[in-house]
């Protein structure tokens, strides 16, 4: 067992080997990369309502600008935020001392992989600077407006013409980025599956330990087809080979099956962690046992398997033959089910609990219940192909995707940053300032989103830079719809900055993190001291109770530590 | 207050009885999940007792509520689809006997409307092209030729409730019927550069005399 020594400010964020420190590094870059994604949204938010204006900080907004800012942020939230936050920073902080362990499996091969995330978030913001600009075309990279400025129409230069572009730039930057976060994956799986506590069998694990791992192995799964989608695409623009040229026996659809074969499952790659956090929080404040563990299980697994089955509701309408989209269909509604089960299983725990709506419970139910009521359920409506003609690429599909990311990535993050800093930092949050973060936080997301329903059933297509050339989309009220949407998207935006004091200051100055274990909570990085020592525990735990013995009818007191004799 | 645009095609109404369906149903089950949720929110606020907390839901009997409810969702799920399959058939899958033929091709940033000329036949040398403007008879079928010259484009006619993307290399043949005349706008779903957001035609529905009209003006010129 190490013990606890003193590091310097380089060793901490850049040669640790600790990976609660790796950990931070990781959150710390993300957090870098969400600013610049917000601002992006922030940006282009204000240019839709008023078109006119110089946008603060930014000043007048281009088409070219507005295409820029929404391809970026599409990306760094979805690649850099969404998945980074949720595999990486959640696996790191979380899996080695929840199964009670020392560290990773490869410590080493855990800080290469943060240097090559690194890597892929310098490639992505150089990027921005490349002699054409930005990138424009969208998150979703479709070719041929990917391959360059105008498909495979423009003559091929020379190779620094087409390399020193933001389209190679930003493909390197997934790949690498990938490459981080398989590597990171693998170190995962074997921490989890050999460095158990003595005791914990597969069946005690946390159940957000199990969620990572299932979000890692569907991840790995299906990154594979996109990476070689990657590849083909990097060879079309700077080498000139026609994978996706319709004219030289290549085709683009080729690129939306490969893309959406990792898409559709990355977004319940990002869904699962958020939903195992979720269980932690919800159980531990319900003072119950988390209501159908195994249940949970089950249907999650059917949920990982049925989700490598449903990316063509992508393309109903891209060209793919319609009598596809109809078994499409059908494996996309049908999908709804595991995640009604586990909701259910969720809020099954709530009731005879005795609940204690701390912060971190706060925002749990918040992201169940927009994540079920506004997220899950117009999944409905879209998985529904007729009505999908009309919804697709409509402003209605992007209020329905932040419905779901949102309360997942966002909320479900800030449930967990809540949930653990003390934990981790052996300082406390500010709970004035964090009631007032989330209330701020959950009014004005609706405040944003919701209006985006009714702009999309309106009409509205996404991804236009100004819709006054569209008559029947400047009606009333649709303007002020989207007046109220931006109005709501600044202040969600500005009230981070809320967290952001919060967290800085808390972390040097907030009040000292006395208690071990100050939710009562049953698993294991509960029972060590607050912040841990550099080998996360003083003696290892032998663990002899599952993670959600709370109210035993045999013990005393209302938890039961997953390490008790 | 309206939420979708006027309706003005044979099939559009369908379409929107699925989001009705599907809206009104998901109404219901939301009040359900709304009572679930706050139900305990409301009544369990630190309860200190020891009733029947201890609950770890594993076996078919306690387990027995939820499977009802996913039961209940895949009753709805499978009505939403069988509902639904019918016009997904007629939309996508067949082409009724056509009565006006165009070629509708995307390119970076206009729509171009190949009508064809006297002969009645597309693809033939007496074609006319125009370019933003959609001629169509009205209660007539039009097949639509939907295709690309450069990046993938989408025509949408939101009062049409219709939606094809255009790919380059491809023909894809769709049709529509559209049952009020007047003027609807068209415009493009896919982001295809810097000019998506101008990329824009306008469709005229004529009653089917006035509609011959402007096929004998577009003729001449
Ligand atoms: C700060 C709050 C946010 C605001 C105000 C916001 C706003 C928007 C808006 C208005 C669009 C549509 C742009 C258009 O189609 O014209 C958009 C697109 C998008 N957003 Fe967000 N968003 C926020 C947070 C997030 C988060 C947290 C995620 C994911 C985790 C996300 C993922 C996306 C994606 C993937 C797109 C599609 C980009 C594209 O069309 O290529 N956003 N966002
Ligand atoms: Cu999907
Ligand atoms: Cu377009």
């Amino acid at each position: 067992m190490n013990t606890h020594k003193k590091h310097g400010f380089w060793h901490r964020y850049f040669f640790s080997l600790d990976h609660k420190d790796i950990g931070f590094q990781y959150m710390l870059t993300i957090f870098f990369m969400v600013s610049i994604g917000g601002f992006f949204a922030y940006v282009f938010r204000m240019h839709l309502a008023f078109p006119d204006m110089k946008v603060p900080l930014f000043g007048l907004v281009t088409n070219k600008d507005y295409n820029m800012l929404i391809t970026n942020h599409g990306l760094i939230m979805m690649m850099w935020l969404a998945l980074g936050m949720l595999l990486a920073v959640a696996g790191n902080f979380l899996i080695p001392i929840m199964i009670g362990t020392d560290d990773m499996a490869f410590p080493k091969l855990n800080k290469i992989s943060y240097w090559i995330f690194l890597l892929s978030v310098i490639l992505m913001i150089a990027s921005f600077f490349m002699p054409k600009g930005g990138l424009g075309v969208g998150w979703t990279l479709y070719p041929p407006l990917s391959v360059g400025d105008f498909g495979y129409n423009t003559p091929y230069k020379s190779f620094a013409d087409r390399f020193f572009t933001a389209n190679t730039f930003v493909l390197l930057a997934i790949a690498f980025e990938f490459t981080s976060l398989l590597m990171g994956g693998i170190n995962f799986f074997v921490t989890t599956l050999n460095k158990r506590a003595k005791g914990m069998s597969l069946l005690k694990m946390p159940m957000v330990v199990w969620m990572i791992n299932i979000a890692n192995l569907l991840f790995m799964f299906s990154v594979g087809p996109l990476v070689a989608g990657t590849f083909m695409l990097l060879l079309d623009i700077n080498v000139g080979t026609g994978f996706y040229d319709a004219y030289r026996g290549g085709d683009p659809l080729l690129w939306e099956h490969l893309f959406w074969f990792f898409g559709h499952p990355e977004v319940y790659v990002i869904l699962l962690p958020p939903l195992g956090i979720l269980a932690e929080i919800i159980s531990v404040n319900s003072r119950k046992p988390l209501f159908g563990y195994k249940f949970i299980l089950t249907l999650t697994l059917i949920a990982a398997v049925l989700s490598t089955m449903v990316w063509a509701h992508h393309q109903f309408v891209a060209g793919i033959d319609p009598r596809a989209a109809t078994v499409f269909s059908i494996f996309t509604i049908i999908i709804s089910l595991p995640f009604a089960g586990i909701i259910l299983a969720y809020i099954a725990t709530l009731w005879k609990g005795d609940l204690r709506f701390t912060l971190p419970m706060k925002w749990a139910l918040g992201a169940v219940a927009l994540f079920t009521l506004l997220g899950g359920f117009t999944g409905l409506h879209l998985g529904a192909s007729v009505f999908d003609i009309y919804a697709h690429d409509t402003s209605f599909v992007v209020a329905h995707f932040h419905y779901t990311l949102f309360p997942t990535v966002i909320f479900g993050s800030f449930a967990a940053i809540y949930f653990w800093f003390s934990k981790f930092s052996g300082r406390k949050l500010n709970q004035t300032l964090g009631n007032l973060h989330f209330w701020l936080t959950f009014i004005f997301f609706n405040g944003f989103a919701f209006p985006l329903f009714l702009l999309g059933l309106a009409g509205q297509h996404r991804r236009i830079a100004d819709y006054r050339q569209f008559e029947f989309l400047m009606q009333d009220p649709l303007p002020l719809y989207r007046k109220i949407a931006t109005i709501s998207a600044v202040i969600l935006i500005l009230s981070q900055f809320i967290f952001l004091f919060n967290f800085i200051w808390s972390l040097k100055r907030g009040k000292k993190e006395t208690e071990d274990n100050p939710w009562q909570a049953n698993t294991l990085e509960w029972q060590t001291s607050s912040p841990p020592p550099h080998g996360n525990f003083k003696v290892y735990p032998v663990v002899n109770y599952g993670p959600y013995e709370y109210n035993r009818p045999d013990k005393d007191k209302d938890f039961t530590p997953q390490n008790e004799i | 207050m309206k939420i979708f645009p006027e309706n003005a095609s044979s099939y559009g109404g369908e379409v929107d009885f699925i989001f009705w369906l599907i809206t009104g149903v998901v109404a219901v089950a939301s009040v359900i999940v709304i009572f679930l949720l706050l139900y305990p929110v409301l009544t369990r606020r630190r309860k200190l007792t020891k009733t029947q907390r201890y609950q770890k839901g594993e076996g078919f009997r306690n387990l027995r509520l939820i499977y009802l409810g996913i039961l209940l969702l895949a009753i709805a799920d499978f009505f939403f689809l069988y509902k639904e399959g019918p016009t997904w058939t007629k939309i996508e899958e067949t082409l009724p006997d056509k009565e006006f033929h165009v070629a509708i091709i995307g390119r970076q940033w206009l729509w171009e409307i190949v009508y064809p000329g006297p002969d009645g036949k597309l693809y033939t040398a007496d074609d006319v092209k125009k370019i933003n403007q959609f001629y169509m008879p009205v209660n007539s079928v039009v097949h639509m030729d939907i295709q690309s010259y450069d990046v993938i484009h989408s025509v949408f006619i939101p009062n049409a409730r219709f939606k094809q993307d255009a790919l380059p290399g491809r023909n894809i043949t769709r049709w529509v019927k559209m049952t009020k005349t007047g003027t609807f706008p068209l415009s493009c779903a896919e982001i295809c550069g810097i000019g998506h957001a101008n990329m824009k035609a306008t469709i005229i529905v004529q009653n089917k005399e006035d509609f011959k009209k402007t096929l004998t003006k577009l003729y001449k010129k």
